[in-house]
């Protein structure tokens, strides 16, 4: 028992390192200074450290510019995704009406859509709309983009509740409304943060459409200046890990704030039991 | 709830209880119009966004797909319709079979080893201890987290033939043939360091759902199971999979969707080479699309790629429609 | 469109009206005959490459273009190359376009035949037109017309140290075989440090390799008709990939054979000080002496040798063409912006930045450098890659050139298996 306790232990240690190796080589090569990045000799762990890659990537126009617009355009998209969605899920789990399963069906087949080939009719739609240029085409597309998702992730949680819980709640005198709010949404908490983290990485991490579509560079999100490091002569590697660095930091700060949440979701998973 | 004993897997869970009781509350205070008209009124926004923001995209989509679009056409706003030309032509293509037997067999092979491996790990990460545990979950959050462009960029750096890391420390090891080896010679090969990648980022997420499906499931079964003095394997099969299984079919069918559409590693590793032995259908279209400014024909490798998705898919939609429909 | 003709009608009149208006006053105050000048505030777009004209020259056109157009602003947008081909797909069918875009020589013919370029065959002649660089023009022109006016064009040169050189006894080759002989000799003479390579050379150079096949007197395709076809199959081709292979398996370079020189970019290697020589654009070198400015002055450059001792071998000359759009809203001030480029100012300017420039015969500036004599010298024997619009497609997709290298220079193929598949790749996206 107690050994095969210990082996779980040690294969779940394996298993953190291969997550873990590709951002730890991604920080050190940011760390590494440009002439140890293409070395022969064997630097598992760096064999000299510099700051000079972060601020080269720190200094590289637009980095601040483009992170906000990132920010702006992710979050929109992902507030407006749970919402819209929340309001979805609700009617599809908790409501009988009538094209209830074709509603259904709806969700998960607009998840088939080959988002990447959509480009063209997608740029010319918003052209014609003169959304070209503007962030908030961005914002819309992702919010699109992640909504069949997350109208169907949050069916489930929704499904989770047992319903008994605001019947209870109505027969103490709430209204439908209030017993939703004051019963169901506070036990979604999690189920929406779970969803929110889905979305937020997908929006973050769009590179094609933020690229196609706003040819004002002033508008540019982070993937599109990320990509500023590979230049017509190569790849500036060390540039490239350090502004990675910093890319990653703003989802990993996100992940970790919800990462309680995440973990209370799944408690409150278990209740339902 | 009392212990079940069954190992019939085709027993539906107790945990879906709650879901058949849901739909079933609310036509107690039918009457009203305005409850009539409510779900309709919370399904708007999304039905109206999907239908605007996807539906029609892929509507024109399709019917790009009959039209000589090139840039010459695109930017004049010509329409020139070609019939069935683009589809007369990526069909005839003899590539065109061994592109898609490649992305339905790099698809299922994917899906199924980061679905399994998911699964494992959300198993494993019962097993051991909390501060492992937590260790775990974050280096996982780790690798989700790490945004596509980076991680495509560090692991084409991990493997690179004379400055990878892979291969110096497998020279250090005593592997000396290591030295210098392409990762990226074949396309099998090249696949393989590529799912190697997809799998690695598609992990977290399954584990995550699947652990959170695992520690839901309710602690006196296991304890039942004991007393019967069932095997590790027996409890795995009486308990824990009839449990997971409808979570473990939801998370399959969307790795399907997600891993089919890959195109960003592939396209960033060698472009869909060498001689073109890693392109899948997404990596087509790109050639075709962007390329080569086809994008009649791109349409319509786009149309075949949303068909052979929805053939792939079609046994699990029915069955879970067929579901819906006894809630 | 009515649009736009409708604003150059106006433009014209307001043009016409100051013209008179300054005539009559006979003041020179804002004396200019552009169309930029109708008071009017207008904002002309221009799109240059990552890394191709340099900061100063860019700063001083666009100030001195402004200035000399009241109430112009110029948006000047440096652009990356990742995803160019979208941005540039979109941009074009936008109902805003750029109003000057650079494009790669190798793929101006793709957006020419495509027709979303404007005609300047009737502005060459104002454009400079008979100091052209012929490589460029040739790579602007289509069905006889001229959709551009050439920017800049490189060259590959061998850049070398020449303590090293020194050192070992070598001077300078002459002819591929004294190329050969001075490899050869180098690493001798370094043998002593297992990390020395004495020539730096990816596996996928492909721009290199288009040298030796040329100087073997092949091609890579060859027209029939209008329609072009592979020809890597014969013998001069096989003999070109054959003497690239030579040059890997003498030095023994330890560059990796399944990329090119981009990945690890080559100037980082070259700049760690165990390299001897490598094939280099000039900027590469201007990285690489960033890099280690003890580089500055234990280096030079020779041009690629030809087979033939005394000759040099025809290089591949990669450059810029800069084009309108055709739905450009600023086709005048756009036509004006290039002259004012095209002005002997300018090109010295990118002559100086170690270019050789498009639209002047006049490279003294080029050759105050040991490395712009190096390109100089080669420049006028330069060619390019074969002009079809379908050739865009092979660098923007699976270029079959880069597979045939590594496959044969990892034995993966044969010599004849390798051109072969390569022939039979390159035919098919060439026939569209």
């Amino acid at each position: 028992m107690i050994a095969k306790k210990v082996s779980s232990n040690v294969i779940a240690v394996v298993l953190a390192l291969f997550f873990a190796f590709p951002t730890y080589w991604m920080v050190t090569s940011a760390f590494k200074p440009t002439r140890d990045l293409s070395s022969s000799s064997y630097d598992l762990i760096p064999l000299s450290v510099t700051a000079q890659n972060f601020a080269a990537a720190w200094n590289k126009e637009g980095f601040l510019r483009s992170l906000g617009n990132s920010l702006l355009v992710s979050l929109t998209a992902v507030l407006a995704a749970l919402l819209v969605g929340l309001l979805a899920a609700v009617a599809m789990s908790r409501l009988r009406f009538k094209g209830r399963k074709g509603f259904v069906l709806l969700m998960l087949v607009a998840q088939m859509a080959p988002f990447e080939a959509l480009l063209i009719p997608m740029f010319l739609m918003m052209r014609d709309l003169d959304l070209l240029d503007k962030l908030p085409s961005l914002a819309l597309i992702y919010f699109a983009v992640t909504l069949p998702f997350c109208a169907w992730t949050l069916r489930g949680f929704v499904n989770g509740i047992p319903l008994e819980l605001e019947e209870a709640a109505m027969v103490d005198g709430c209204g439908r409304w209030g017993a939703f709010r004051r019963v169901t949404l506070p036990l979604l908490g999690p189920g929406l943060v779970a969803t929110s983290v889905f979305a937020f990485v997908t929006a973050w991490n769009e590179f094609l459409y933020a690229l196609s579509l706003m040819k004002d560079q002033a508008k540019e999100t982070l993937p599109v200046w990320l990509s500023g490091f590979q230049t017509a002569f190569g790849t500036d590697w060390g540039g490239a890990m350090a502004a990675s660095t910093l890319f990653t930091l703003p989802v990993l700060v996100f992940f970790l704030i919800v990462q309680r949440k995440m973990v209370s979701g799944v408690t409150a998973g278990a209740v339902k039991g | 709830m009392t212990a079940v004993h069954t190992t019939d897997a085709g027993v539906p869970t107790n945990k879906s209880a709650p879901r058949r009781a849901a739909p079933g509350g609310a036509p107690r205070r039918r009457g009203s119009s305005f409850d009539r008209l409510l779900p309709y009124l919370l399904l708007a926004p999304a039905f109206a966004a999907i239908l605007w923001l996807i539906g029609w995209p892929v509507l024109s989509l399709l019917v790009t797909s009959f039209r000589k679009l090139n840039l010459k056409e695109l930017t004049r706003g010509e329409v020139v319709w070609v019939g069935l030309d683009n589809y007369t032509e990526i069909l005839g293509n003899p590539d065109f079979w061994i592109i898609t037997a490649r992305t339905v067999i790099f698809t299922v092979a994917v899906v199924g080893l980061s679905v399994l491996s998911g699964l494992l790990i959300a198993l494993l990460m019962r097993q051991v201890s909390p501060v492992v545990r937590i260790v775990l979950q974050v280096t996982m959050l780790l690798a989700w987290a790490m945004p596509l462009i980076a991680a495509t960029t560090v692991y084409q750096w991990i493997f690179d033939q004379q400055y990878g890391i892979l291969n110096k420390t497998l020279v250090k090891l005593g592997f000396d043939g290591f030295a210098g080896y392409s990762w990226f010679s074949t396309g099998t090969s090249t696949l393989a360091v590529i799912g190697l990648l997809v799998v690695w980022q598609a992990v977290p997420f399954l584990a995550f759902s699947l652990y959170a499906g695992a520690i839901g499931i309710p602690r006196d079964q296991y304890e039942a199971a004991a007393i019967d003095g069932a095997s590790p394997w027996q409890t795995f099969r009486s308990v824990t999979w009839p449990e997971l299984r409808p979570l473990v079919m939801m998370l399959t069918f969307l790795s399907m969707l997600w891993d089919f559409k890959v195109f960003t590693q592939i396209w960033a590793f060698r472009k869909g080479g060498p001689d073109g032995a890693s392109t899948t259908l997404p990596v087509l279209q790109y050639l075709e699309g962007i390329s080569k400014s086809h994008f009649g024909v791109a349409a319509a490798v786009s149309v075949v790629m949303m068909v052979l998705l929805g053939v792939l898919t079609f046994q699990y939609l029915r069955r879970l429609i067929k579901q819906e429909g006894t809630l | 469109m009515g649009k736009g003709a409708h604003v150059k009608g106006w433009r014209g009149l307001a043009v016409g009206a100051a013209a008179v208006a300054v005539a009559v006053a006979g003041c020179g105050t804002s004396t200019n005959d552009s169309g930029g000048n109708s008071g009017e505030a207008k904002t002309l777009t221009v799109w240059l490459m990552d890394g191709s004209a340099p900061e100063t020259l860019t700063n001083a056109l666009n100030k001195e273009f402004q200035d000399s157009h009241s109430g112009v602003t110029v948006n000047y947008e440096v652009q990356k190359w990742t995803g160019i081909q979208e941005k540039l797909t979109t941009a074009l069918a936008s109902n805003n376009p750029p109003d000057v875009i650079e494009l790669g020589n190798t793929q101006t013919a793709k957006f020419a035949a495509d027709e979303t370029l404007l005609d300047l065959s009737g502005d060459v002649s104002n454009l400079n037109g008979d100091q052209w660089l012929g490589g460029l023009k040739d790579s602007l022109t289509w069905n006889g017309k001229q959709y551009g006016m050439p920017f800049y064009a490189a060259n590959r040169t061998v850049v070398y140290r020449t303590d090293l050189f020194q050192a070992a006894g070598i001077e300078p080759p002459k002819s591929r075989d004294e190329w050969v002989a001075a490899i050869e000799k180098l690493k001798t003479a370094n043998a002593a440090d297992p990390e020395f390579q004495s020539l730096y050379l990816p596996g996928q150079s492909w721009y290199a390799l288009l040298s030796f096949i040329w100087d073997e007197g092949g091609d890579v395709a060859k027209a029939q008709g209008s329609a072009w076809a592979g020809a890597l199959n014969t013998p001069e081709a096989k003999a070109g990939l054959d003497f690239y292979k030579k040059l890997v398996d003498t030095s023994g370079t330890k560059a990796p054979k399944d990329v090119d020189e981009a990945t690890p970019q080559q100037f980082e290697v070259f700049a760690k000080g165990k390299v001897g020589m490598m094939i280099a654009l000039p900027w590469e070198l201007g990285s690489a002496v960033k890099a280690d400015p003890t580089l500055k002055d234990k280096t030079a450059a020779f041009p690629i040798p030809s087979k033939t001792a005394g000759k040099t071998a025809p290089v591949f000359l990669g450059g810029s063409n800069l084009a309108i759009p055709g739905g450009s809203k600023n086709q005048d001030l756009a036509k004006e912006y290039l002259k004012l480029l095209s002005s002997a100012k300018y090109q010295d300017q990118l002559a100086e930045a170690g270019a050789v420039p498009g639209t002047s015969k006049d490279t003294a500036k080029l050759a105050t450098s040991p490395l712009g004599k190096a390109l100089a010298a080669s420049a006028p024997t330069g060619k390019v890659t074969p002009t079809t619009p379908t050739w865009a497609a092979v660098e923007a997709g699976q270029n079959p050139l880069k597979d045939m290298l590594t496959a044969y220079l990892t034995g993966a193929k044969s010599l004849d298996q390798a051109t072969s598949d390569a022939n039979t790749a390159l035919s098919k996206t060439l026939g569209g």
